[in-house]
């Protein structure tokens, strides 16, 4: 049984096919990868698989666990986090603030904290210590050290997604789902992603799921990848045979050229 | 004179405070104009009535039971109306609300009629402390330093709890909250109840000094409501400073301008901020990312 | 021409059945061997329900009645439907009543809007109205009796008091700020000029402000000896309340409106205690035979958790005229004979004041007289009746 997979995932908008019977697998502790055109229901699959969207057909399952009836979450709760292509962080907080709540599932002080705050100084302050300390690690790792105690809107866009790549880990997840993490980095930036990434999949073994278009890092990195076009899967397999898939090329070129038209 | 309708102003305006407030937690967390506040914090008072007046409860039980009732029908209203609107449109929540408010004027009116009553509250209005040539009534020093502490209280939860930062999450970005393990869904709920109760106290603290009836809350919506907008509707500071100057103007101009439109003067305050500043006169301005 | 034979006699027929509908509207509508029907539009629920206690009241009043022997071998059904305050419900439930059963009258109906849309079915159906007063600025017509004196003459009345006999020169108003609240105020304008006085303030309202922090500042900067409450039940605690709260404590005056001592002292938390008020009715708790009667009668056919006050005991008052000059007709009723014999009262005496009918003036009652609260929601009658000076 696979680690994650989905099977025969589809789901339409007002007649439009988002996905159709969209069937995939992720190995533990592995780097794979989704690509295809815009509007091939890439990220669509995401929102299926953290619980956004609901599928109306298919079923997906994490550690023999079905998830596709399951609200976000809960789906977060068992260990699947995400980033977005276009960054959705918590504007107007700080990202302490934002990479805190990505700590929520591990705070234990409940509703009533407010008024047991001064009571049980000790519980509630080993909690948040603890907490913080997970935190400051992750600031360190990802090198947002400045960053700090700067409201997230006012960072540059490369910053607001390590930030947003920072909460999705402080979540400690066992999937994480990243949306084009390097969509507007520069070289630079790309370059530690990649290492970061090899980093997350090694030392933290958290199974990586990325949507890229960046095809010199997906072949890099990725030990599989699937290929979606118009909703559909018209390949999957090692870098190497993706490359050579002659339905592939098909895809990226035919939409290309209805891109130009 | 001067300084005694301002003491006045201020008085008032604490109770606008608080009613705003509970209009920008809604608002804040649902991005909807809740009409029904005032309403649900009427019903609220009326069950403190019937508490004590009804079962012979002592006014320290009845509160906290009243608090309790207030938070649960904050939740319900969300749970039961607000939560079975399928992609509502901004109109289409505001006109929910409304319906709810005529729900709730109509359940008031059947169960308790449209006599006037008088809530038996262990403070009067007309009791007063007299501080050299001013006076001021024991009601309002109690009304300002409850609306304080309601809005401290507020401070710490939004800033320090578990919740209140879950709140303020679901406010930002609704879908990432969800993200990152937040029940949104009963965020809104809680939210909800929350204002429910900030809206009972003020409510509570509005009855003694006038009558209990259905209409109770309508004017003090009104004025709640413009304050709000004075704060820009999303900003909890600027809510309640927006009470307090919305109280200290009406009495201003009610004194010194026109008493025959004094009460004008929040929908005059209303149309001028939506025309100026529709940011509100404390909060950030930001445009929602589409 | 078949056809045109055809037409004619259709059209023959719908003229004969609408002169037939015609002539028994105009005959005695609702009325039958064993009944007379007389309806009434009420809240009984909704924001003005407690306006509903005048309908429970003529429905005791009508009990009452029947329970004699009816009028001339015939019962009273009385028909009250719910209009909720709200006047396209009013005009509705007419309609369901006059064009259903057939109603010979209507008694009492609250709420200016209602009473205002139900007028021109009225008297298109030509039907006879026991109006409670015409301060509601309503057309009168040929079918319509208005019972209650009107404001203006009301608040001349309250200052004529005030003046004549508590010797008080400086009296300010504090008023609606609506036909009701400026009635007032005119009548009380108008009842000065003949003493050469203004009044020392005056100040309105809205009914619905609940902060009356500067209309009492404004009331008591004029530093007046009296101060008439010309408003409704709530704005008067309000000022009572935020008065006691500044110490300010002149005679206050009160009309009708505001003469229940009862709910008032208890609103008021007791501050009510020595404001005087005008009356239209015998006080509730008047010790004479005719409430005694009507005491006993509300005991009787109103279920227990009801107050017996001014409401219940305008519900009764309304009716009384109308009773009066049913019992005078004798069998034979029309709606023509009742208003002749309506046109023909003169001080006929219920429970409110005097009320006489011309045909030239439906105005009934033209007095009040002046009251007291006392402790504890008591009052004192302090006057006999007193007309208007004009």
């Amino acid at each position: 049984m696979a680690f994650f997979s989905t099977e025969g995932l589809s789901i339409s908008f007002g007649g439009l096919k988002a996905l159709a019977d969209v069937s995939i697998d992720v190995q533990r502790n592995s780097i794979s990868a989704i690509i295809g055109p815009n509007g091939a229901g890439k990220t669509t699959l995401f929102n299926c698989i953290s619980g956004i969207y609901r599928a109306q057909q298919g079923r997906i399952i994490f550690k023999d666990k079905e998830i596709h009836r399951l609200p976000p979450h809960k789906i977060a709760a068992l260990g699947i986090a995400r980033t977005y292509q276009n960054v959705e962080l918590f504007a107007h907080m700080t990202t302490m603030d934002n990479l805190m709540l990505g700590r929520h599932l591990f705070l234990k002080t409940g509703l009533l904290s407010g008024a047991t705050l001064f009571h049980s100084r000790s519980r509630s302050a080993r909690d948040e210590i603890a907490n913080r300390d997970r935190v400051e690690q992750i600031i360190d790792f990802l090198e947002l050290q400045a960053a700090r105690n700067e409201f997230v809107s006012n960072l540059p866009f490369g910053t607001q997604k390590k930030v947003e790549l920072g909460r999705a880990l402080a979540l400690e997840p066992e999937l994480l789902l990243l949306d084009e993490p390097c969509a507007g980095m520069n070289v630079e930036e790309k370059q530690d992603l990649m290492i970061w990434l090899k980093d997350i999949q090694e030392e933290f073994g958290i199974t990586c799921l990325l949507i890229e278009h960046d095809m010199s890092l997906v072949m890099e990195i990725s030990e599989r990848i699937t290929v979606l076009n118009y909703g559909r899967k018209i390949a999957e397999g090692t870098p190497d045979q993706i490359q050579n898939d002659p339905q592939v090329l098909e895809a990226y070129l035919g939409g290309d050229d209805r891109a130009e038209n | 004179m001067l300084w005694q309708i301002v003491i006045g102003g201020i008085a008032v305006g604490s109770a606008y405070a608080l009613i705003a407030l509970a209009m920008v937690i809604i608002y804040k967390t649902s991005e909807v104009l809740n009409f029904a506040q005032g309403d649900m914090a009427c019903l609220s008072t009326y069950v403190t009535f019937m508490l004590l007046h009804g079962y012979g409860f002592p006014f320290w039980v009845s509160l906290p039971l009243t608090l309790l009732f207030a938070f649960v029908l904050g939740a319900c209203c969300e749970f039961l109306f607000l939560r079975r609107a399928k992609d509502p449109t901004v109109l289409g929540l505001i006109i929910m609300t409304l319906s709810l408010e005529m729900i709730l004027f109509g359940l008031l009116s059947w169960k308790w009629g449209s006599d006037q009553r008088e809530l038996p509250f262990p403070i009067t209005s007309y009791d007063t402390f007299t501080i050299g040539s001013f006076y001021v009534s024991r009601l309002e020093v109690l009304t300002f330093v409850v609306a304080l502490v309601m809005m401290a209280l507020l401070f710490l939860f939004f800033r320090y709890t578990k919740t209140g930062i879950a709140i303020k999450a679901t406010q930002l970005n609704r879908d990432s909250a969800r993200l990152m393990g937040i029940r949104t869904n009963r965020i809104l709920m809680g939210t909800w109840g929350l204002s429910s109760v900030v809206g009972a106290v003020a409510a509570l603290l509005i009855a003694p000094a006038s009558t209990l009836d259905p209409y109770m809350m309508w004017d003090p919506l009104l004025k709640g409501f413009s304050s709000a907008v004075l704060g820009g509707m999303t900003s909890l500071p600027g809510a309640a400073a927006g009470g307090y100057i919305v109280g200290i103007v009406e009495n201003l101009f009610g004194t010194y301008v026109s008493i025959e439109f004094k009460s004008a003067v929040a929908f005059a305050i209303i149309v001028l901020i939506l025309c100026i500043k529709p940011s509100g006169l404390l909060a950030r301005h930001y445009v929602k990312k589409v | 021409m078949k056809k045109m034979l055809l037409w004619t006699i259709v059209m023959a027929l719908v003229i004969a059945v609408c002169a037939a509908g015609a002539v028994t509207a105009a005959d005695a509508p609702g009325v039958s061997d064993t009944e007379i029907r007389i309806g009434q539009w009420a809240a009984l629920t909704g924001p003005a329900a407690a306006w509903g206690a005048v309908a429970r009241g003529a429905e005791a009043y009508f009990k009452m009645i029947n329970d004699e022997g009816g009028i001339h071998g015939r019962m009273i059904k009385h028909l009250v439907f719910d209009d909720q305050y709200n006047p396209a419900r009013t005009v509705a439930g007419i309609k369901e009543l006059v064009e259903g059963p057939g109603v010979f009258a209507f008694v009492a109906g609250d709420c200016t809007a209602c009473a205002l849309a139900a007028r021109d079915y009225l008297v298109e159906k030509k039907i006879i109205w026991m109006a409670l007063g015409n301060a509601w600025s309503i057309k009168p017509d040929r079918h319509f009796f208005f019972i209650y004196p009107n404001y203006l003459d009301e608040a001349a009345i309250l200052v004529k008091y005030a003046v004549e006999t508590m010797g008080k020169k400086k009296i300010a108003f504090f008023y609606q700020n609506d036909d009701y609240g400026k009635g007032g105020l005119k009548g009380a304008q108008q009842q000065l000029e003949k003493y050469k006085l203004k009044l020392a303030a005056e100040v309105p309202v809205e009914p619905q402000d609940r902060d009356l922090k500067s209309h009492t500042m404004a009331i008591k900067n004029a530093d007046p000896d009296v101060v008439i409450l010309w408003v409704n039940p709530t704005s008067a605690v309000i000022m009572r309340k935020t008065a006691a709260a500044m110490k300010f404590a002149p005679l206050w005056m009160a009309p009708s409106t505001l003469a229940d001592p009862a709910l008032m002292n208890q609103i008021t938390g007791g501050l009510w205690e020595g404001t005087i008020f005008s009356c239209l009715a015998e006080l509730p708790d008047a010790d004479i035979p005719l409430m005694k009667k009507y005491r006993a009668a509300f005991e009787k056919y109103v279920p227990k958790g009801e107050r017996w006050g001014i409401m219940y005991m305008a519900g009764f008052g309304f009716a009384e005229p109308l009773v009066e000059a049913l019992k005078k007709v004798g069998r034979d009723v029309t709606t023509d004979k009742v208003i002749a014999e309506l046109d023909k009262m003169t001080d006929f005496k219920g429970i409110f004041g005097h009320i006489t009918f011309r045909p030239e003036d439906r105005q009934g009652q033209k007095e009040v007289f002046i009251a007291e609260a006392l402790k504890d929601g008591k009052s004192k009658r302090l006057s006999d009746w007193i007309k208007a000076d004009r």
